[in-house]
């Protein structure tokens, strides 16, 4: 009886481990071939039957990519040399700005939604509409207007959109966040004077700090990868890193896959890395108060 | 404050104009709070919206000069959306895709969360593993697939060797097979979410309800069914609805992948909006179809917040109760 038990055991934990390492495998294996072509020369680019590790590995398509190092053939004339440079600045600045704003004020709404229910529990939902209707069909108009305003094409015009349309998520993070934090701190801080903005300023947002750090790092994701409303709204001037990694495939026809590669993994790494830091705050950012523990 | 306006005499007034000023104060405190997104709503989003309205009823073209002189179409836009079959087809492409999508990161996610939720060794370098994929730009997850799917790539490669046949498929060309190709790589994008929102759902169900039932007697598959299951009802729906909206929006992979083609084997909703409004710059008849989508979508989303609703309530009644017993 216990020996069939115990054996049971083992074979659940056998076949435990043989599922997730095979998804393991499915799950890494597309990041491990572009990190691994863009150590690859040119001739290993495609070739048949595929190479699967670089040899031997060589950092020129990074040198060629994000520094301009080697003149640029026929081929590539349309991706000037030092564009993904400015391009990382471009995303770097309207992320962290757009991202920034959004959890500012988005913090300052979820205080009101939890201390003084400024937005009922329907209008929290309706909240979320904001991310739930697909982008496209508001782009064209919103081109049109930001055309008017003079804003497209500009880093303010892309800041104001992911503002708007991130909002959602830092209302809903930070609240949960928020609600955690025990009212009776607050009655004690009012009844020694302090007014409302420095009970928000000087004790809610520095008690939920790793919060606000988490719901900052997760938003960042989403602007970071940003590609319609990008690719919408900026022509020439500004363009984002997904803009100039999309540019890849209509200014070049043979396939330059080690230095699309080597542009791919320079956007990907600042990503896989400010994830890895909130992994454990993922689930909070998604799940909408739906996750209770 | 200004509350000494109000007709006041005696002691107990003084108390309650203080209340007042107190109230206004907090009524002013709030709007405060909510300008920024009052703001947003009044100087970006209604007038794109309005502009929107506006474009779905005169015809205009980027050929045809200034937009505020378009000639007055009534409901003709709509009409020749509702008589377009491209536009009939995109909506089955979409919901196809959705659909399959959704319920692949479902199934995924739900196997990877089911083996893991309780501790193990490994469990964390798995789940770094496992969120990756959710960490890679869409845009970037288009271009590796590129690399990966030709037809003499490494996928048929990997495949071939492993199986010990010549596999050769055409994900990229073949139109009957484009659509899932994409659908394939959407799953592979956001299982990731799918299973960290499940993993967290059964991780927080309490041990009481499964212990109770092992003690009664039940097997694992009648806990997982009978007690499991129904606890995670809400997180499954989100994961469901969550996936299901951001799969009919899904642009960047489909877009840099195949622009729609081969022929139009790709073309869902949000392609055939963009082909339509930026390579035939038909401004109005794109404006008529964001519409007609942007209608379908509000009412599947109402559907989907009032089924959230009803969880989120049903939630706060049960950990509210059983906070309430512990007392």
């Amino acid at each position: 009886m216990t020996m069939t038990k115990s054996r049971r055991r083992r074979a659940t934990t056998i076949i435990r481990y043989a599922v997730l390492s095979i998804w393991a495998v499915i799950a890494f294996f597309p990041i491990y071939w572009m990190v691994s072509t863009s150590f690859k020369p040119s001739t290993q680019w495609f070739s048949w039957p595929p190479i699967y590790f670089p040899d031997p590995p060589t950092l020129s398509n990074y040198m060629n990519v994000w520094l301009g190092a080697e003149e640029y053939d026929q081929a590539q004339y349309a991706i000037s040399s030092q564009k993904p440079l400015i391009s990382m600045w471009n995303s770097t600045v309207i992320a962290t700005t757009s991202t920034f704003l959004s959890v500012l004020f988005g913090s300052m709404l979820a205080y009101g939604v939890s201390r003084y229910r400024i937005l009922s529990e329907a209008r929290m939902f309706q909240l979320l509409m904001l991310r739930m209707i697909p982008p496209i069909v508001v782009v064209a108009p919103l081109s049109l207007y930001y055309s008017a305003l003079g804003l497209l094409d500009t880093r303010i015009g892309l800041i104001l959109v992911y503002f708007l349309t991130t909002l959602p998520y830092a209302v809903w993070m930070t609240k949960s966040f928020i609600d955690e934090v025990p009212r009776e701190i607050e009655q004690a801080a009012e009844i020694l004077g302090a007014s409302r903005w420095r009970i928000i300023f000087e004790i809610i947002l520095p008690l939920i700090r790793s919060g606000l750090v988490a719901t900052f790092l997760f938003i960042l994701i989403l602007t970071w990868s940003e590609y319609l409303l990008a690719l919408i709204i900026t022509k020439t001037q500004v363009s984002t890193l997904p803009i100039e990694l999309s540019k890849y495939q209509g200014s070049t026809e043979g396939r330059v896959y080690g230095r699309q590669a080597a542009l791919a993994v320079g956007i990907t790494v600042p990503l896989m890395i400010v994830g890895l830091v909130i992994r454990k705050h993922l689930a909070r950012g998604f799940s909408f108060g739906m996750v209770r523990r | 404050m200004t509350a000494v306006t109000l007709p006041t005499t005696g002691g107990s007034v003084r108390a309650s104009a203080r209340t007042v000023s107190r109230q206004r104060a907090i009524r002013r405190f709030k709007l405060v709070l909510m300008t920024p997104l009052i703001a947003l709503f009044l100087g970006l989003l209604t007038p794109v919206l309005l502009l929107q309205l506006y474009f779905s009823f005169h015809e205009w073209t980027v050929y045809l000069g200034s937009w505020w002189d378009a000639e007055f179409v009534g409901f003709d836009m709509f009409a020749n959306v509702f008589t377009d079959p491209r536009f009939g087809w995109a909506i089955v492409r979409s919901l196809a895709f959705a659909a399959g999508s959704t319920i692949g990161c479902f199934l995924f996610g739900f196997l990877l969360a089911y083996l893991m939720y309780r501790p193990f060794r490994g469990q964390a370098i798995y789940y770094i593993i496992f969120i990756l994929p959710m960490l890679t730009v869409p845009v970037v997850v288009a271009y590796t697939a590129e690399m990966l799917l030709y037809r003499n790539g490494p996928i048929n490669d990997l495949i071939s060797v492993l199986t010990g046949t010549n596999f050769q498929v055409a994900w990229l060309s073949n139109p009957h097979l484009a659509l899932a190709t994409v659908a394939l790589l959407e799953i592979w994008n956001w299982t990731p979410f799918s299973f960290i929102i499940l993993l967290a759902g059964l991780a927080a169900i309490p041990k009481e309800p499964i212990e109770a039932a092992e003690i009664l007697g039940a097997s694992k598959w009648q806990i997982f069914w009978h007690v499991q299951l129904p606890l995670l009802r809400p997180v499954i729906l989100l994961a469901l609805i969550l996936r299901f909206l951001e799969a009919m929006a899904e642009f960047p992979k489909t877009w840099a992948l195949f622009q729609g083609g081969p022929g139009t084997a790709t073309e869902t909703l949000p392609i055939y909006i963009f082909i339509t409004t930026w390579q035939y710059f038909q401004i109005s008849k794109g404006a008529a179809m964001s519409y007609v989508v942007m209608v379908m979508m509000v009412g599947i989303v109402l559907f989907a917040i009032h089924m959230l609703r009803r969880e989120k309530r049903s939630l706060d009644v049960m950990y509210g109760t059983a906070a309430g017993n512990l007392e």
